[in-house]
């Protein structure tokens, strides 16, 4: 027996057409898409593929747009994405472009395209000729030049009127890989000798003393000591949760959206003598990563499934000396890392998850005991979603004092500390912190 | 080790039964080990020893990226077979060409090894499809024999209009 050749145009562009219509993230469409898939070089080259399509599709669509006396109708949406498909591979990739134009254009067949062969061939070949003109009225438009829908430019830029800039090359970067060193079982000067054993290259990162970021990466079995829980991938901003959160000796902890877990391992990792610690999420789908991190990293912890906004179905009464609060929010802090984000998300999507939000403070405050203080944390860069909940959350006057974050690695706002995309190498996070007075 | 020529429809020696295999020798091994290198060389995942002119019930397989492990199943039998399932497949003794076919999802099978050894196992997905199209290879059957008739038809039309521009070339 023998399988059919692998169509990777053709695949990806299936990906992304499920993408746009029934918006599920990248991550979920490769764990069912590439299954099938058996070798690992046509594996990595459909996720390149996907991921640098979505990064640059506003920049990718301008090109077509210059290209065509008409736009694409939504009707023909794969059509459009398979020419997406096409310019990316001749504007970002090494490919020789004219084995990216007769791949493209062979890639209709699979696809229902047939009747378009004619038109993706023209389209290629006439940006090859004119690429130069192109790409230079392309940094002149800002979709284009800075590869974001134009509301999330806008957003971004009412929020940061300095730094809009900046932020969004952030995002536009490839992201590191990023480790933490489980410092129950090791140090980070002891795990960098592992390292340097296997010829890894790394850094450390300046804001996380367990932090290390790694030059190029690597599958996580190939890490030293992985399996041994010595070390966990995560970002450097997400690091910064545990020690922000001070969990002392005896401490009731609650992490209230705790999936997939990278956090509430850290919290066990830097405070072995806690009283105890819950985590709770709503999705039990993704509690499973969180038990097997557990397990891997020798730690303990309450798992339980449910809504945190309905404490009735899983609190037993005791209050919490600490709660971490790692909400559910935009994600517009990590767009570098799921650039799908930029397809994902709506306008529209702030003011639901602002509701989300709020509800989590107002169901979770009473669960706080007296001294006892909380910390907020989102992976967006919207003020609507940060400072502006705590401001909120503050006047509202529940016994609630701000504590304010002394030691700020990023840029101190009014009421918290936000780390920008790619300030400092870190993802975009927000941090803020509220105590409980009699 | 050597590459063993296979062989391409509508050659009629696809249509022999294998016979099972007695004992299992250094013989056996030396041609199931040709078999491996051949479908290798052709890049394919399973190849029947009927597909090489041996009329011995012996199949090889190996679905992995990096082409290192390697399965032989002597004397394959399948025990029981659950679900349907359509995959594409295709067929190193018909090239070039792909269709779905529709076969059981699971399948439990029996087989010896190259030590003579029985061993029972359970598959799914592309091994459970790829057993069952190798296996067929042994009683005679091509995946291409589940297609429509005038899938089938136009199939050898194809192929004898390439026969026909090979001759010319020649």
């Amino acid at each position: 027996m023998n399988q059919p050749p692998i169509q990777t145009r053709a695949l990806a562009t299936e990906i992304l057409y499920r993408l746009c219509t029934e918006s599920v993230s990248l991550d979920h469409l490769f764990e069912s898409h590439l299954k099938a898939v058996t070798g690992n070089r046509e594996k990595a080259f459909v996720s390149d593929l996907c991921f640098g399509v979505v990064r640059w599709h506003p920049r990718l669509d301008f090109y077509l747009q210059q290209l065509l006396d008409k736009p694409i109708r939504q009707k023909n949406l794969k059509l459009r994405l398979l020419c997406w498909v096409g310019l990316y591979q001749i504007a970002y990739q090494r490919t020789a472009d004219h084995g990216a134009v007769s791949a493209t254009v062979n890639a209709c067949d699979a696809l229902s395209l047939q009747w378009a062969k004619a038109m993706v061939n023209a389209i290629l070949r006439h940006f090859i000729r004119r690429q130069e003109t192109i790409q230079q009225a392309a940094d002149d438009n800002e979709v284009a030049r800075y590869a974001h829908p134009a509301w999330l430019i806008q957003a971004i830029k009412t929020d940061w009127s300095d730094d809009w800039q900046a932020i969004l090359e952030g995002n536009n970067q490839a992201p590191p890989m990023s480790l933490r060193i489980n410092r129950r079982r090791t140090t980070r000067d002891e795990y960098a000798r592992l390292l340097q054993e296997k010829s890894i290259e790394y850094r450390e990162i300046s804001a996380c003393p367990q932090g290390l970021i790694l030059e190029s990466a690597y599958e996580t079995g190939e890490l030293p000591g992985f399996n041994e829980g010595l070390v966990s991938v995560q970002d450097g901003a997400a690091q910064l949760a545990a020690a922000l959160l001070q969990a002392a000796p005896g401490h009731r902890v609650l992490d209230a959206c705790a999936a997939p877990g990278g956090k509430t391992c850290h919290i066990l990792e830097r405070e072995p003598r806690l009283h105890s610690l819950l985590a709770v999420d709503i999705k039990n789908a993704r509690l499973h990563k969180l038990r097997e991190n557990l397990e891997r990293l020798g730690l303990e912890a309450v798992i339980k499934t449910a809504d945190v906004t309905q404490p009735d179905t899983w609190w037993d009464g005791e209050p919490f000396d600490r709660i971490l609060v790692d909400a559910p929010c935009s994600a517009t802090g990590v767009i570098r890392r799921h650039p799908d984000i930029k397809m994902l998300r709506q306008p529209a999507d702030i003011d639901a998850i602002r509701t989300v939000q709020m509800n989590i403070l107002d169901s979770l405050w009473p669960l706080l005991a007296s001294d006892g203080k909380l910390l907020y944390v989102t992976c967006s860069i919207m003020r609507r979603e940060n400072d502006e909940i705590i401001g909120n959350f503050l006047d509202q006057g529940q016994n609630v004092e701000l504590d304010l974050i002394d030691q700020c690695p990023g840029t101190r706002t009014q009421y918290g500390c936000q780390i920008l995309p790619g300030q400092q190498d870190l993802d975009g996070f927000y941090f803020a912190r509220m105590k409980k007075i009699r | 080790m050597a590459l063993l020529s296979v062989l391409h429809y509508p050659d009629p020696r696809l249509r022999n039964v294998a016979r099972p295999v007695e004992s299992i020798d250094d013989s056996i091994r030396t041609i199931a080990r040709d078999m491996l290198e051949t479908m290798y060389d052709e890049g394919g995942i399973g190849l029947a020893a009927i597909q090489v002119n041996i009329r011995q019930r012996i199949i090889v397989i190996d679905l992995s990226a990096d082409r290192d492990q390697p399965l032989y199943l002597i004397n394959p039998e399948i025990l029981h077979a659950e679900g349907a399932e359509k995959m594409q497949e295709g067929c190193l003794s018909v090239p070039e060409y792909f269709d779905y076919v529709e076969r059981a999802e699971r399948i439990g099978y029996r087989y010896q090894d190259l030590n003579g050894e029985t061993h029972e196992r359970e598959a799914d997905g592309l091994l459970a499809v790829c057993i069952q199209h190798e296996i067929d290879h042994l009683d005679g059957k091509l995946f291409i024999d589940y297609l429509s008739n005038l899938k089938q038809q136009r199939l050898r039309k194809k192929l004898e209009k390439q026969e026909r521009q090979y001759a010319q070339v020649l």
